[in-house]
């Protein structure tokens, strides 16, 4: 009897030792089928800017091939870039330049699509009429977010009376739009910025468009409503002055999708704040993942309107399929 | 006699066998018990070597001290993010404390028994909200209440005292990310302050009120004394919650690397700070050095505070007994 219960203790010890064991050992990723239909799962994490983009590829890729699963999630370029060199992920989406050191770790990547940043006031800011009119120049954006020697609404207008603070937002997360803005501020990075840091894209929208002395910036799918095709509830986008003429002209005052859209792909709205998109992979990439990326940048890019964002020149395109084939 | 010879198992090779089983398994089961005490100290030494290409270039001192966070340019300087911390957390505390030790003190010494069946569960979710939830709230709920409302307000009859003035004109500050974050460690307070006041000898309470005491007599002078030391630790366990809240805090109190002067200045503190820039660790020299300095310090610190609640909890029960 007592023999018995100790063999019976035993196995279950054993038992509980090992099982967990092999479940460890086993489940490994699915790998592509060779030669027949693609088969398998990928990874993706990264930038707010290419999130929406991702998941229609994901979702169209997998209509030509169910066996493909997706699994993307967003959290910044910084994440993206992290995650890919880390291994975590198949493929980092980065909404900004790649940076010497990321590539010496490894980082390849091909532009994929063109975004860009957009600067964004509260529509009940009390010099609204002055901003649309005028425009901002880069030199009064600079004074802004990083000199911050322009400190109310009044004095950026030429209006002293009008003593309302300017409260200026930006992104506390390590992301592109930020770098990219940066960027077009004097060549400066994230961490020159001023202002009060809120987490992701969706976190500045919605707290300028709380606060009507606010100001920040942010990635056209999170400006504009992808509905609607306006600027989302409460924001206004602001023109930025590319010519310095001290005045908006109709191609800079850009109150809807489409007119953002046209200034980018035409070139009137300044590079930076546009910019291009890119996949990253851990060294070139190969299999299931080099496949993908390839759709995306072959059949994939007639998904690009309809999801709202602007196309790269064919020369980009063609030379992004060069480095990933 | 008789009686012992029976209880007593016959010395035979069975009975050694069972002994030697039982040994065994009291070795593996102290095996066992050691992983998580070895999980401590592989993090600390991981976090320690991977910090330490930082600690060769930059001295300690200068480490902690230093107030300019510029990493691109090489300037690491973590004395923002650790008075930040302390800030945030100790705002907390105090708008936290009073209410959870006098919730406690009302669930355990004058409720009946059908409010405490009421409270108890309602505390328990709150615990169980993921913390993310508490900071959209905070985003949506509390941030503009405090810019347009609770700060104004302050400023205007405190604003003399320094700790109540601010240039910073937008809700995302300190003190929201306080408001919000005593909240959260409401429940842990509440129910470890409970649980201790429970262990008080109800023959105590009886006497005090047998000769005469009043209820708020018999808590201040008989049962609170007793309880003190588990007070402590509950409040010390809410502080150590308070201080490594990563989510919620990031997305309220506004992430500006500067020494805050008051409740509604921005503060940036150290979880905030690991996860929003865990993204760049690769690009730049030493940042993933410094950001691992940063874990460690937090690390260490709640470890510490963990370990006075552990002790004073301890004591509370050898008290109570």
């Amino acid at each position: 009897m007592q023999r018995q219960m100790r063999r019976a203790m035993v196995t279950a010890l054993a038992a509980a030792l090992f099982v967990p064991l092999l479940a460890a050992c086993g489940g490994s990723p699915a790998a592509p089928a060779s030669g027949g239909e693609p088969q398998g799962t990928i990874t993706a994490s990264g930038a707010f800017a290419l999130y929406p983009m991702m998941v229609t590829w994901g979702e169209e890729y997998q209509k030509l091939h169910p066996g493909v699963q997706f699994d993307i999630s967003a959290g910044g370029a910084g994440k993206g870039m992290t995650d890919a060199l880390g291994g975590q992920v198949d493929i980092g989406m980065v909404s900004r330049e790649i940076k010497p050191e990321e590539e010496q770790k490894g980082a390849y990547w091909a532009s994929v699509v063109k975004d860009a940043v957009f600067p964004a006031v509260n529509e009940k800011n009390p010099v609204l009429n002055d901003l649309l009119r005028k425009g901002l120049s880069r030199e009064q954006f600079i004074d802004i977010f990083i000199t911050g020697k322009i400190k109310t609404w009044g004095e950026l207008v030429g209006k002293p009376e009008i003593t309302d603070e300017i409260h200026v937002y930006t992104r506390s997360d390590a992301a592109g739009a930020p770098e990219t803005w940066a960027k077009y501020l004097d060549n400066k990075k994230q961490e020159d910025l001023l202002g009060i840091g809120v987490f992701g894209d969706p976190g500045i929208a919605e707290a300028v468009a709380k606060d009507p002395l606010g100001i920040g910036y942010n990635n056209l799918g999170y400006a504009y409503d992808a509905a609607s095709g306006k600027p989302v509830t409460g924001l206004v986008v602001l023109p930025v002055d590319a010519n310095d003429s001290g005045q908006a002209e109709a191609d800079e005052v850009l109150d809807s999708k489409t007119k953002a859209i046209q200034a980018v792909a035409s070139g009137k709205y300044p590079s930076p704040p546009a910019r291009a998109l890119n996949l990253v992979t851990k060294g070139k990439p190969s299999g299931l993942v080099q496949d993908f990326i390839q759709w995306t940048l072959t059949d994939g890019q007639k998904f690009v309107d309809s999801a709202g964002y602007i196309p790269l020149t064919p020369e980009l395109l063609s030379e992004g399929l060069q480095k990933v084939k | 006699m008789a009686h012992d010879t029976r209880l007593r198992p016959p010395p035979d090779r069975a009975v050694l066998s069972r002994r030697t089983t039982d040994r065994l398994a009291g070795r593996f089961f102290w095996l066992i018990a050691l992983a998580p005490i070895a999980l401590i100290l592989v993090i600390i030494v991981t976090l320690a070597w991977r910090a330490r290409s930082i600690l060769e270039v930059k001295p300690l001192g200068e480490l902690l001290t230093g107030e300019v966070w510029k990493p691109i340019s090489g300037q690491f300087g973590f004395a923002p993010f650790i008075v930040g911390t302390v800030w945030v957390t100790l705002t907390t505390m105090i708008i936290a404390v009073p209410i959870c030790v006098l919730c406690a003190l009302y669930l355990s010494e004058y409720a009946g028994s059908r409010v405490r069946g009421a409270m108890k569960p309602l505390l328990d979710i709150l615990a169980a909200i993921p913390s993310v939830i508490y900071g959209v709230w905070g985003l949506l709920a509390i941030v503009p209440v405090v810019q347009s409302t609770i700060a104004p307000a302050l400023q205007q009859f405190l604003g003399f005292l320094p700790l109540f003035d601010s240039k910073n004109p937008t809700g995302f500050s300190i003190f929201s990310a306080a408001l919000v974050l005593a909240i959260m460690v409401t429940p842990v307070i509440v129910a470890v302050t409970y649980e201790v006041l429970q262990t008080v000898p109800h023959g105590l309470r009886e006497a005090s009120l047998a000769v005469g005491a009043t209820r708020w007599q018999t808590i201040k002078h008989v049962v609170l004394p007793k309880a003190l030391p588990g007070v402590i630790a509950a409040i010390v366990l809410g502080f150590s919650r308070a201080f490594g809240e990563t989510i919620a805090v990031m997305m309220i109190v506004g992430n500006v690397p500067q020494m805050p002067r008051s409740i509604f200045d921005a503060a940036y503190p150290l979880p905030a700070l690991i996860a929003n820039n865990y993204g760049e660790m690769m690009s730049i020299p030493l940042y993933d050095a410094a950001l691992m300095g940063a874990a460690l310090i937090l690390l260490l610190v709640v470890l510490g505070f963990n370990l006075v609640a552990v002790l004073a909890l301890r004591q509370a029960a050898r008290r109570a007994v």
